[in-house]
């Protein structure tokens, strides 16, 4: 009996994967989590260290850490981008308008445009810094700098200006993402968290 | 009786000259010390944004040769690529181009003639090598139960270490201190 259940259970979500799937691969909603814990966190880490009250140690150990995250979530990246390739993501609800599907796929395309660049450009930056300082990320391996524009101190610049810039469009587009669940949950009752969540 | 006393003088100053000339080389090799890593120390130290670092380095060899010799004489050569601290981003920032720039001088170099001696030791006139730059140095060796122990301050800027990431100290501390620990 229970078997039977199972079986019947799992047929069925393995015909709606093969069709339109409700909600977007398992490996999707994780890595959407994870990395959106960790844009918090440099989000955070990335204010505190330039403007907060901290010694020059404290700061010092913070962008280590700061440096650290980021090549975690720029592999984090990687993988979500892989999983959206290879997997089928659920169809748009039928209950938005054209218009917000257009502004949907506009904006999840600027906010994947920003996780591509803001660890790209940090890299840049830590490659051409003239402090010529390696990447430990956490202690637990090395990661390289880009090759040929060490200590480069105009490309750390450029770079430095397109790190700060993307990071405040990217808080925009984050705020409008956010914003654009809470508009269709209140006014539209359209569920999104759903398609985001097992 | 007469013959037997010219006998024993004769034996009595062959045997003095023959334990000077077999004690001459044991004195001359009392002041001349070989050492390197293995038993003796070159370690360093300094502060990075406030707080302290040290390291050793772990291949490096000398000789001392000391007075009262007429040609006292110290040389050392130090692996610079063996600089280590402990904390891996210190260690390979390290052997970068703009600090110990080890691809270029894997080596650093100190070579002294002017040696004098102290009440407590010697007093060491001589001229450090480091990333091709040749600094003069002056510093005490002390004598300790085990062996000798001297300790000088390195202007890091003067060697050109760290000039293009960190010229005003900001960072790196200026003066990183050498510790020496020689065992005889």
């Amino acid at each position: 009996m229970m078997n039977k259940t199972t079986k019947a259970t799992f047929s069925s979500s393995a015909e709606e994967q093969l069709s339109t799937p409700q909600r977007y691969h398992s490996l999707a909603i994780m890595l959407h989590w994870l990395i959106a814990l960790g844009i918090v966190f440099m989000f955070a880490s990335g204010t505190y260290m330039l403007y907060g009250d901290l010694s020059k140690a404290e700061q010092y150990k913070l962008f280590q850490i700061h440096k650290s995250a980021g090549v975690l979530i720029l592999l984090s990246v990687v993988a979500r981008v892989a999983t959206r390739i290879f997997t089928h993501p659920p169809a748009l609800p039928s209950g938005l308008s054209g218009r917000d599907k257009r502004l949907s796929k506009l904006g999840h395309l600027g906010l994947y445009a920003c996780l591509i660049v803001m660890p790209i450009s940090g890299w840049v930056m830590v490659s051409a810094s003239p402090f010529g300082l390696p990447t430990i990320v956490f202690g637990w391996f090395e990661w390289p700098h880009i090759p040929g524009i060490s200590r480069n101190k105009p490309i750390e610049t450029l770079a430095r200006t397109i790190h700060w810039t993307t990071a405040s469009v990217f808080l925009s587009l984050i705020i409008l993402h956010l914003g654009a669940v809470i508009k269709h949950q209140y006014f539209e009752k359209i569920n999104l968290i759903k398609r985001m969540w097992w | 009786m007469f013959h037997n006393l010219i006998q024993l003088y004769r034996f009595t100053v062959q045997t003095a000259f023959t334990c000077l000339l077999l004690a001459a080389p044991i004195f001359g090799n009392a002041e001349t010390i070989n050492t390197n890593h293995k038993t003796s120390q070159i370690s360093f130290a300094g502060e990075h944004a406030g707080m302290p670092f040290s390291g050793k380095f772990r291949s490096w060899q000398a000789q001392l040769i000391l007075p009262p010799s007429n040609t006292p004489k110290i040389e050392a050569s130090i692996d610079l690529r063996s600089a280590k601290t402990g904390d891996r981003t210190y260690d390979e920032t390290l052997t970068e181009g703009d600090w110990f720039d080890v691809k270029n001088t894997p080596k650093g170099q100190f070579v002294s003639q002017d040696i004098q001696l102290t009440e407590k030791g010697y007093l060491v006139k001589g001229e450090l090598t480091l990333r091709g730059i040749t600094q003069t140095l002056e510093f005490a060796l002390t004598h300790t139960s085990k062996g000798l122990t001297g300790q000088l301050k390195i202007d890091r800027l003067a060697f050109d270490i760290g000039k293009d990431s960190d010229p005003d100290a900001e960072w790196v501390s200026r003066y990183i201190t050498l510790n020496l620990h020689i065992t005889r």
